[in-house]
């Protein structure tokens, strides 16, 4: 089973009631929001709606909130290499 | 002034000063011999320097018992990163200019720590804007991410990074600084209250030990 992976890339603000509805049916509550639906012709409409707002990618899996958090987070860049005597 | 020669060769005969080496190469001071050495933390306890957070299991494994605040100061270094599955392909052009980049005397490196660029060379005394948790002075961090190597006629650009393969950067942990006290007064309005907030934040000292570009003999190993 597959999943669209949707992140809110513009708000909402200042769009039709009716626009600003399907975001947050969508649970995309502000900028740079993800959020993970299966695979149906519901969602495939509720990402028509709003297709000018979302970035939309199918993936196979959900992420979790850590998941999507360690994603965004930089590489540390180094490593304990030697220790001296504690 | 009697008194004061006895004395001076009652501590003469105490400790034979040829037997000592010189205070600053004893090994409680040498650690200590070029950082600050204001808020050196305390490093936790039971702690073996041999074993690094790669192999703690192991170490536990072993019984040996590691507190619980040392194994979670412990698991805040990043450990070694495993081996690259596949070897590095280099492009014709870097396998032409890599060498006339090696030999030329001096390098710079733009290492990335927590996603944040220091522009700096070997020999450089780099104060990180954060305090770097469970490491005591001494300690050789290896750096493994930069998005710009160089020297005065060249520059390898990383996209984003140069492979960690290709080069060699070590810095050395000196210790911690602290900042001066800030005092910010906090207040309220129609309230004579005044709440002072202090804040003094410790920053980790890192010096560049060394860098080195490899030559392409030994990447390709």
């Amino acid at each position: 089973m597959s999943y669209f992976r949707i992140t809110l890339m513009r708000s909402g603000i200042g769009l039709p009631k009716r626009t600003q509805g399907v975001l947050k049916a969508l649970g995309l509550r502000q900028r740079m929001k993800t959020v993970f639906y299966p695979v149906t012709p519901e969602v495939a409409g509720q990402i028509m709606k709003v297709k000018e707002l979302v970035a939309v990618q199918e993936v196979d899996k959900p992420l979790t909130k850590e998941e999507l958090k360690a994603e965004r987070r930089p590489d540390p860049g180094f490593y304990l290499e030697s220790a001296v005597l504690r | 002034m009697l008194s004061r020669t006895i004395r001076k060769s009652v501590l003469d005969t105490r400790i034979p000063s040829s037997a000592l080496p010189p205070t600053f190469l004893l090994p409680n001071r040498a650690r200590y011999f070029n950082s600050t050495t204001q808020h050196v933390e305390t490093p936790p306890d039971n702690f073996d320097a041999s074993q690094l957070p790669a192999s703690e299991t192991s170490a536990s494994a072993s019984g040996l018992p590691l507190s619980k605040h040392a194994q979670s100061k412990l698991a805040k270094i990043p450990s070694p990163p495993p081996p690259p599955s596949k070897p590095l392909a280099l492009s014709k052009s870097i396998k032409e200019l890599l060498p006339l980049l090696a030999v030329q005397p001096s390098h710079y490196i733009s290492a990335h720590i927590h996603g944040k660029p220091y522009l700096v060379t070997p020999g450089d005394i780099v104060r990180l804007p954060f305090h770097m948790p469970g490491v005591v002075p001494g300690d050789i961090l290896r750096l493994n991410r930069a998005s710009a190597i160089g020297s005065r006629d060249f520059t390898l650009k990383g996209t984003p990074y140069v492979d960690e393969r290709i080069f060699e950067c070590r810095a050395r942990v000196m210790g911690t600084e602290a900042e001066p006290m800030r005092i910010k007064e906090k207040t309220k309005r129609r309230n004579r209250k005044v709440k002072t907030v202090r804040s003094k934040h410790k920053y980790t000292i890192l010096r560049i030990a060394e860098l080195r570009v490899k030559g392409l003999e030994e990447i390709e190993q």
